[in-house]
């Protein structure tokens, strides 16, 4: 008798569970896209006899169920509540949480991927820079697991090694050493960058470095919409979201910002990209590989080219106060034999600004 | 089409039932027709093309067994007064057939390969890819036809039964080897009830669980460590470990969702595992591990060559011949060739040595066991004999590696618990506990309530596992 009960119990459990989430999946609306995980979803794909025969209907149709099932976002989070308090385990897809920080365990150091970073840097500074009078200077951008690997006991890339390896491969660079002004504080909760409203002792370090450190008024503001980084989306743990402040000052409200790639001027920030699915993007518009920062309230003539990352555009404003000219250029998205087309070196101030993180990936570098 | 799959699960599965049960139970033949149909869907959704193959399997199968019949029936051999036996003819043209095709799918690259570096001339034969569960449901219709040839059952007169037989979904692709002698009646006549669906529904959701919540994340580990630069002593073990669990969970978790997918639709396949890795010998062993597989290769081969009732060389050609034969049919690579053939050795040796030694000690024939296991599914995953002749020197201390490493000491916490529950789930040490505590009437009641509450919860956490990864390979997929 209480074996029966128990069966029934067991079919009625399953049956509801199974056909509630049957139904909701066959009957949900489709979503556009994922806000957490920023990217398109996959929507219901037609079909034909060409894409049946094919498999690629039953691809699609995977991808679109995996995509499009109810309570997503929800079942996610469960699986992470598992995977980390059930099963302990000290990653979800190589991303750790520690004090409230998403981190990702940027592991092994890629010495090729340094080496090639290092060479594409050579082979800029031979073509357009050898028989210049710039100034070069490199900073080298930690990334958020230099700062808690050790304490968490995570995985993290061998940096004495990175180090050294860079002062071996750029000895022509002056390297300007921030690792020492930041720490975990600095850096977004659930974003791989760095806050701007925090970098203002690190600007002057590196504008003092190269001797163009110009007292400037700054006010920081901050957007009123939540920021939920590139990593809440990566690991299925629930994180709080982060604030979303910017730097301005009357110099900066003047500059004026041209996009080569777009051939169209812009402003330093563009709030709307705050409003959409990177909002980091709003600084200096994101990915762009060439553009030109003009300050018309400059006292002197001076010329700052940096070659950056994504970790250039929330920083580079904070360089403007002591130049005329601020130019960035990321190597990722334009080929360094195109440069000449747009740039002409003979005696700025050039930057390589980049983080541990892409430098480890530098087969990224065009 | 993956059973731990978002569209098995929440699409398919769903219709397949609702419709299966709407069919009054008296339309046996139309619920078996409804069966065909989904089984023939399901295996179009992963190969199209394939169905088309199946289908010639079947029919190729079907007329010969017929054909057998009739001609006994018919006494032509009497008739014709020759000696020619003519439902030999028939049964081998019909092996030929089923075996050629498996020949040509699953061999001809390797065989190619081989020849070709015995020559040491470098070419390659073009093969369209292995078409899935072929060795599967070709063993099943091996079987099929040897007990018809050997008049152990009849002849299947409904083509719809035969085919059902062949292609129902449940097993159709990563077993177990259902024999036709196990599953004809059922064919005909089976019960549906309550305690057949509750059972075959909780034995479902265990299996679904074992796959995606144990082998799964094992499997990642075995990834991990595959994908290392700082390999050491203590990550191949760990990596043995992790590896010899991901693939008892893995098969077992998906012997367990087609026996459960069988009871429900009223079916009872046979058990393919037994907790394999509390065995005290090899020979148990493989009493215990896939042992559908091990019952087909006795009836089929071993036995029809003389099994151990022969002279102790014909004996060993014996096992040779079955090991080299079970291990090609886990993969066409020579690393399968040598895990075959180290079982095969593993057991000559024991039943000859020291099989008397291993009763007198449970803790080290325990310990041979696993440690034996261990080796061969290092054998078993190599993706290159050189590397994985490393690997096994390596966890003997052999080698340049390390002791330690910094990623071994790390994926050991990080997954030591996931290793733990694997451990004590390959043992029967949780059903002993859940039996133990019903035979008491408040242990039953709290059993009884919190069962059906842990079935949703498993089902709810492996489908939060199906939607956040991606990481879902099924590894006796391509046998």
């Amino acid at each position: 008798m209480m074996a029966e009960k128990k069966n029934k119990a067991v079919i009625w459990g399953i049956l509801l569970y199974f056909l509630g989430f049957s139904l909701w999946a066959w009957t949900g609306r489709a979503k556009e896209e994922s806000v957490t995980e920023r990217r398109k979803l996959q929507q219901l794909p037609e079909w034909s006899i060409e894409t049946v025969v094919s498999g690629e209907f039953m691809q699609d149709f995977e991808a679109y169920a995996l995509d499009q099932f109810p309570a997503r976002d929800r079942l996610r989070q469960i699986k992470g509540y598992v995977s980390h308090y059930l099963y302990g385990q000290k990653d979800d897809h190589g991303i750790y949480i520690a004090d409230g920080y998403a981190v990702k365990m940027e592991y092994p150091l890629n010495q090729e991927g340094v080496i090639r970073a290092t060479e594409r840097f050579q082979y800029v500074y031979d073509t357009y820079m050898a028989e210049t009078d710039v100034k070069l200077y490199f900073c080298l951008i930690p990334d958020k697991n230099y700062f808690l690997a050790e304490q968490t006991g995570h995985l993290s890339m061998d940096y004495p090694a990175l180090f050294t390896l860079l002062e071996e491969k750029i000895s022509k660079m002056k390297h300007i050493d921030i690792a020492d002004l930041l720490e975990i504080e600095d850096y977004y909760r659930t974003d791989i960058h760095w806050k701007q409203e925090r970098l203002l002792d690190v600007a002057e370090k590196i504008t003092t470095a190269m001797g163009r450190f110009k007292q400037a008024d700054y006010e920081i503001k901050m957007l009123s919409q939540p920021f939920y980084g590139v990593y809440t989306g990566q690991t299925s743990l629930p994180l709080e979201a982060d604030e979303l402040k910017y730097v301005t000052s009357s110099t900066l409200e003047q500059s004026t910002v041209y996009d080569f790639e777009n051939q169209r001027s812009m402003a330093i920030y563009d709030k709307e990209k705050a409003k959409g699915r990177d909002p980091y993007e709003m600084f200096l518009s994101g990915s762009l590989s060439l553009i030109q920062i003009k300050n018309p309230l400059a006292s002197a003539k001076g010329e700052l080219v940096i070659f950056r990352d994504s970790f250039g555009s929330s920083l580079a404003p904070l360089l403007v106060e002591g130049y005329s000219m601020v130019t960035l250029v990321d190597l990722r998205y334009i080929h360094p034999d195109l440069l000449g087309r747009y740039l002409t070196f003979d005696k700025q101030d050039v930057l390589f600004l980049y983080s541990t993180s892409v430098l480890n990936q530098g087969e990224t570098i065009k | 089409m993956l059973f731990s799959s978002i569209t098995f699960l929440y699409y398919f599965l769903p219709v397949v039932m609702v419709v299966y049960f709407i069919i009054p139970s008296r339309f046996l033949a139309v619920r078996n027709g409804w069966l065909l149909v989904a089984s023939l869907f399901f295996y179009a959704w992963g190969e199209p093309v394939y169905v088309l193959l199946m289908a010639v399997l079947v029919v190729t199968g079907y007329f010969s067994g017929r054909a057998m019949e009739k001609v006994r029936s018919l006494n032509i051999n009497e008739y014709s007064g020759k000696q020619k036996s003519w439902d030999k003819v028939f049964f081998f043209v019909a092996v030929l057939v089923q075996l050629g095709f498996l020949l040509y799918f699953k061999y001809t690259d390797f065989l190619g390969k081989s020849f070709s570096a015995i020559i040491g001339v470098s070419f390659s034969l073009s093969v369209p890819a292995l078409p899935i569960g072929i060795s599967f449901y070709t063993f099943q219709m091996l079987s099929y036809l040897t007990d018809v040839y050997r008049k152990a059952v009849p002849a299947q007169r409904s083509f719809l039964r035969l085919a059902l037989y062949i292609s129902m979904f449940p097993q159709l692709i990563a077993g177990p080897i259902v024999r036709y002698t196990g599953v004809v009646k059922q064919l005909e006549n089976r019960t549906h009830n309550g305690e057949n669906w509750a059972l075959g529904a909780r034995r479902f959701v265990l299996g679904l669980s074992k796959k995606v919540l144990l082998a799964n994340v094992l499997g990642e580990l075995c990834a991990t460590f595959k994908d290392s630069g700082d390999k050491s002593v203590l990550f191949i073990w760990i990596y043995a470990v992790a590896l010899s669990l991901q693939i008892y969970f893995d098969f077992s978790g998906y012997s367990d969702m087609a026996i459960g997918l069988g009871r429900i639709f009223g079916f009872h396949f046979e058990e393919n595992f037994l907790y394999p890795y509390t065995s005290r010998s090899i020979t148990e062993f493989w009493r215990r591990w896939h042992r559908t597989l091990g019952f087909w290769f006795r009836d089929y081969v071993y036995i029809p060559l003389g099994g151990s009732r022969v002279p102790k060389i014909r004996w060993f050609f014996n096992l040779f011949v079955v090991w080299v034969l079970t291990g090609l049919w886990h993969g066409a690579a020579w690393n399968f060739v040598l895990w075959g053939l180290f079982f095969g050795l593993l057991l000559m040796v024991e039943k000859h040595c020291f099989l008397k030694y291993l009763e007198k000690s449970r803790i080290l024939a325990h310990g041979y066991v696993l440690v034996a296991v261990l080796v061969s599914f290092v054998i078993f995953d190599a993706s290159r004999l050189a590397e994985t002749a490393g690997y096994l020197a390596g966890m003997w201390g052999g080698g340049d590696w390390p002791l330690l490493s910094g990623e071994a000491v790390y994926y050991l916490k990080s997954y030591g618990i996931v290793l733990v529950i694997g451990m004590v789930g390959a043992t029967p040490l949780c059903s002993r506990l859940v039996r133990r505590a019903e035979s008491t009437i408040t242990g039953k009641k709290i059993i009884h309530l919190l069962e059906p509450i842990i079935l949703v919860l498993l089902l709810l956490i492996t489908t939060a596992y199906l939607v956040d990864g991606s990481f879902n390979p099924f590894l006796y997929f391509r046998f």
